[in-house]
């Protein structure tokens, strides 16, 4: 009995469109989280399989020994694809010339991801054995021979190489590579026991068994052995995922904070309208534990109604944005199952704690009202429904982002816009007593409602400025993130890099590069060197620590140095003065962080067999990800200068230019021509395709924001109904009224907009050290420029809504309830 | 003050003189700070929200100056709901019934806004008889009505309250409509007198203890 009158009542008011608001607000909570999910997952799984393409697989483990055999037997029971290849270095010898190259041995399979490309296009094939691939750069190196020998074996050089997918962004590998049969190998005889080689298993797969791996191989390798994945090391491609992944992650998650207030005010608008029934249902003598389960079944449904109608449009968006994506990143299938639950998850929970309180209130209603229409019930305070709803937007979003940064961002965002609103309303308040209705000019009539309406615009002000909040911070983030990588990849980025130039080269190809008008970078002087201790005391490498030597890890491998008189461009000083003192070194902070280094410290390097010490005298933060020469080693010119160095530097050059770079390669044999051009389109398209990510999830928090917007109209125009009709019985002009009304909102929506301004720069804050570390900036003109779209957005809804209700006659508008 | 089964009684008294908030105690919706109550036979006081509640269930129904329907629901299912939160099982055949009596059996699946106020009253009253309750308590039930309907509702009221044996309490401030009642009470600023002229209240003793008899003989049958 009593749920068939649940249900008549919920079919009913579906059908009046009395629950349009509440179904509306959940549907699009769901629609959000489901559809961004699942644009984002999608979007990651484009990206990650498009970046892996640039490292030719997945998954890479590196190792300075073979991985036990049983190992790689559990890695093949997962289901990945594996190809193994090993790296050395050894010398090439033709006729009587002779170069250091490095070898990289590959095996069946190789790349997993990508293609090789040949200077006759790209191919999947690999050499066949007794040939090798060499770099161009090569043949200059060792003169016009057709034939090299590696070791014991002798090769043919059979293919030229461009680009292997794997080979990544280093400018400073001097020596060329040479790609060979993993069969050869042995016949070489270069490989055997202590001999230094480098042995990468490259994996490819579905991402259960990557995660698989994942925690397989954080159990088994040791610290000289590595697990890479595309996200893991400096490339820029790296950094652009990982960005981008986490603004996806943040903004659903602000479109579900977003949702989750249009909930609130629509549950809120939900129980206020079910007062009269419930005092009804009391009076006729319904129990209380009646009524509950009344309006749960009630609850229930139009819960159910919203996240059904959201999982549909969710997926729907979803359809539309694949429709949108080129075919290749649409191919990559992305699982359902976790947005659909994250969908179902919201709707339920949102519907639920932020309904608890406006239903505690409701059912706390007294009989009474029947004759006392003034009466709301008492009783329960309004910090559970704080608590409630803070709870409710935390576990979402923990669920959802699974960071507890970003989480606590949008949580203490949050809990700082109710602070101030709260304090505000109070003032409010404060100053609405004694305020009376002066009817003589819009103005008047205006602030005079503002201050009578004081609780009510409090709780108003809630909404709009939420949503203007969430607003401007996608906004503000998406163009941040967009110039940031602008800023990375500029037009004009240099896609060629010139490295291992040398000393007497440097003036005949500068004068080249200026008559081919071709506009290059500064010129950066390499060194390798390796740090051989720090204060005095000798440090060991990895190796050494884990056969149980003690003593201070180095860095083991030689790193590339450079001298130069003013910081470079992409470099922020953090500590100390880029002096160019004649003893001191600049280090860049996280390689200084990792051994321990401070100011003043003495770094003693070996460079060709010398030792030079030097003292720290600034540390400096290196933007890795732009393709732009990076050192970790800064020092004087006087320092390095006793020693043998080569040079290196970049620039752009358009497609159609690329024979002006053959001509260049003929001048200068011995140059390495580094093309990254690639890898900068690829950069661009991730760019493109997270911006198209952004486009949509800025359109959808405006969607959020617009139903918020319009809800809290709705929610301000029935308190003002009442009055109005009152106003317009006694003659007040129809202009007056409407001028009066739209004045009263615009103040709500600058103040809103005010403090919305206030709010975001706080959060931006945040985010930008908390969770992208990008610089913080100021938006000075928001503060200007908030309120007054505020007022404007927010006076044309009132405005809007107050025509229509003005148009009814009235008596209708006395006899409307509320 | 005491009413016999089966009587009707008018409050009648100016504006804000406490009419409303003495029907809201007899009427068990709130709760006296001194003095006793007693609803058939059974004291108030002592009694919490819940019984309170089952009480009204049970006994008790409401005619209400402004007709508070529920504004979602139609004619047949407003009279339904009280019926139904009783778990009365025929509920539907009884709010036709019903509705058929105040005439409005062609305006069933009409819903509040549908209906003029004289409407939307007897709807009110139709819902009101459904459970046929011991005790009726009007609020001003003519008062949002123009003449005419007000007659006609009051009409509807008298003849239903006779017809089903129930209690009327009335609180009006339409002298008219009070002197259809047997006895009239005057409020002023709180203070209750009765003011039946004392013809009237001896036909009245008489008519109510003819009632009595009358009213147990329905209790008997109904509910």
């Amino acid at each position: 009995m009593l749920n068939s009158l649940a249900l008549r009542l919920f079919y009913r008011e579906l059908k009046q469109g009395q629950l349009l608001l509440i179904v509306f607000a959940i549907a699009l909570a769901v629609l959000a989280v489901t559809g961004l999910a699942r644009v984002s997952e999608r979007l990651q799984v484009a990206i990650n399989g498009e970046a892996a393409k640039f490292s030719a697989a997945d998954r890479i483990i590196d190792s300075p020994a073979p991985l036990a055999p049983e190992l790689l037997a559990k890695t093949d029971s997962l289901g990945l694809k594996r190809t193994d290849s090993l790296v050395f270095n050894s010398m090439a010898w033709s006729n009587e010339a002779f170069q250091l190259v490095t070898v990289r041995a590959v095996g069946d399979g190789y790349p997993l991801k990508g293609e090789i490309e040949l200077a006759d296009g790209p191919t999947k094939a690999l050499p066949a054995q007794g040939t090798v691939w060499f770099e161009g750069r090569l043949t200059a190196l060792l003169g016009s021979s057709n034939e090299i020998e590696i070791g014991e074996a002798k090769f043919a050089l059979a293919k030229e190489i461009r680009r292997l997918p794997d080979g990544g962004f280093n400018p400073f590998a001097s020596s060329p590579v040479v790609l060979m049969n993993m069969a050869d190998v042995a016949a070489t005889k270069v490989v055997g026991p202590g001999s230094r080689v480098t042995y990468l298993y490259q994996f490819a797969g579905s991402r259960e068994a990557l995660k698989a791996l994942d925690t397989l191989m954080k159990a088994e390798l040791t610290s000289s052995q590595r697990l890479r994945d595309v996200k893991s090391g400096d490339s820029p491609i790296a950094g652009a995922v990982e960005r981008a992944e986490r603004f996806l992650l943040l903004s659903s998650l602000l479109g579900i904070a977003l949702a989750c207030a249009a909930i609130g005010i629509a549950a809120q608008r939900y129980c206020q309208r079910h007062y009269d029934v419930v005092a009804m249902f009391k009076t006729f003598g319904a129990s209380a534990s009646e009524i509950r389960r009344i309006f749960a079944l009630h609850l229930s449904l139009v819960t159910a109604v919203g996240v059904v109608l959201g999982l549909a449009g969710g997926l729907m968006l979803d359809a539309v944005i694949a429709t949108f994506l080129p075919q290749e990143l649409a191919s990559y299938g992305a699982p359902l199952l976790r947005p659909v639950l994250l969908g179902v998850l919201t709707g339920s929970v949102s519907a639920l704690m932020f309904s608890a309180y406006p239903l505690l209130r409701l059912l706390a209603i007294p009989p009474l009202r029947v004759l006392q229409r003034e009466l709301t019930g008492s009783g329960v305070g309004v910090w559970l429904h704080a608590l409630l709803s803070l709870t409710a937007m935390a576990l979402l979003g923990f669920a959802y982002s699974r960071s507890l940064a970003l989480t606590a961002t949008v949580v203490l965002g949050a809990l700082l816009l109710g602070l101030i609103l709260f304090a505000l309303g109070f003032v409010m308040i404060r100053l609405g007593h004694g305020a009376g209705l002066k009817t003589t000019n819009p103005l008047q009539l205006a602030l005079a409602g503002l201050r009578r309406r004081a609780a009510q615009n409090a709780l108003q002000l809630v909404g709009f400025a939420t949503a203007m909040v969430l607003l401007l911070t996608i906004f503000a983030l998406r163009q941040d993130l967009l110039e940031d990588w602008q800023r990375q990849l500029p037009e004009g980025a240099p896609n060629y890099f010139l490295v291992n130039i040398a000393p007497e080269d440097e003036a005949p190809l500068t004068q080249f590069l200026a008559d081919n008008q071709i506009q290059s970078t500064d010129i950066y002087p390499v060194i390798r060197g390796r740090l051989s201790a720090i204060n005095g005391e000798a440090l060991i490498t990895n190796r050494q620590a884990e056969e149980g030597a003690q003593g201070r890890v180095g860095i083991g491998r030689e790193l590339n140095m450079t001298w130069r008189d003013s910081l470079p461009a992409n470099n922020q000083l953090l500590a100390g003065e880029f002096d160019g003192a004649v003893d001191g070194v600049s280090v860049e902070a996280e390689v200084a962080e990792r051994l321990g280094l401070k100011l003043g410290d003495k770094l003693t390097f070996v460079i060709d067999n010398l030792s030079l010490d030097v003292r720290v005298t600034s540390l400096r933060e290196v933007r890795w990800e732009t393709l732009q020469p990076n050192f970790f080693m800064i020092f004087s010119k006087e320092a390095l200068s006793p020693f043998a160095y080569t040079s290196m530097l970049s620039f752009h050059l358009a497609d159609e230019r690329r024979q002006q770079v053959v001509e260049l390669i003929k001048r200068f044999p011995t140059v390495s021509v580094l093309d990254v051009g690639a890898m900068v389109s690829q950069l661009r398209n991730i760019v493109a395709q997270v911006s198209l990510a952004l486009g949509v999830v800025l359109a959808l928090v405006m969607v959020a924001s617009a139903l918020v917007l319009w809800a809290q109209t709705e929610a301000g125009m029935s308190v003002r109904q009442r009055e109005l009709a009152v106003l317009r019985t006694f003659g007040a002009g129809g202009r007056l009224l409407r001028l009066a009304t739209t004045l009263e909102f615009a103040v709500l929506g600058a103040v809103a907009g005010l403090v919305a301004a206030v709010v975001t720069e706080a959060i931006l804050f945040m985010l930008k050290t908390w969770v992208f570390e990008l610089n913080v900036n100021w938006h000075p003109h928001w503060w200007f420029l908030a309120p007054v779209l505020g007022a404007v957005l927010v006076a044309l809804l009132g405005y809007w809504r107050c025509r229509e209700l003005l148009s009814r006659s009235c008596l209708s508008l006395l006899r409307a309830q509320e | 003050m005491e009413v016999k089964p089966g009587q009707s009684v008018a409050i009648i008294g100016p504006s804000g003189s406490g009419k409303s908030t003495l029907l809201g105690l007899l009427a068990a919706l709130d709760t006296p700070s001194s003095g006793e109550i007693w609803l058939d036979g059974s004291p108030l006081s002592g009694l919490d929200e819940e019984a309170k509640a089952a009480l009204r269930k049970k006994k008790v129904s409401f005619v209400f100056q402004s007709f508070m329907l529920v504004d979602t629901l139609t004619a047949l299912e407003n009279v339904m709901l009280p019926a139904e939160l009783a778990g009365i099982k025929d509920a539907k055949a009884r709010a036709l019934n019903m509705l058929e009596r105040v005439g409005l059996s062609h305006r069933l699946h009409h819903l509040p806004k549908q209906l003029s106020g004289g409407e939307q009253q007897r709807v009110a009253i139709a819902r009101a008889f459904i459970c046929e309750p011991s005790v009726l308590f009007a609020d001003e039930p003519t008062g949002n009505l123009d003449g005419g309907n007000a007659h006609r509702v009051a009409d509807m009221l008298f003849a239903l309250n006779k017809e089903l044996g129930t209690t009327l309490v009335l609180v009006t401030h339409d002298n008219q409509l009070a002197l259809r009642c047997e006895r009239q009470f005057t409020m002023t600023e709180g203070e209750l007198s009765e003011t039946t002229s004392s013809a009237a209240a001896k036909d009245a003793v008489v008519e109510a203890a003819a009632d009595e008899r009358e009213v147990q003989a329905l209790q008997e049958a109904a509910c």
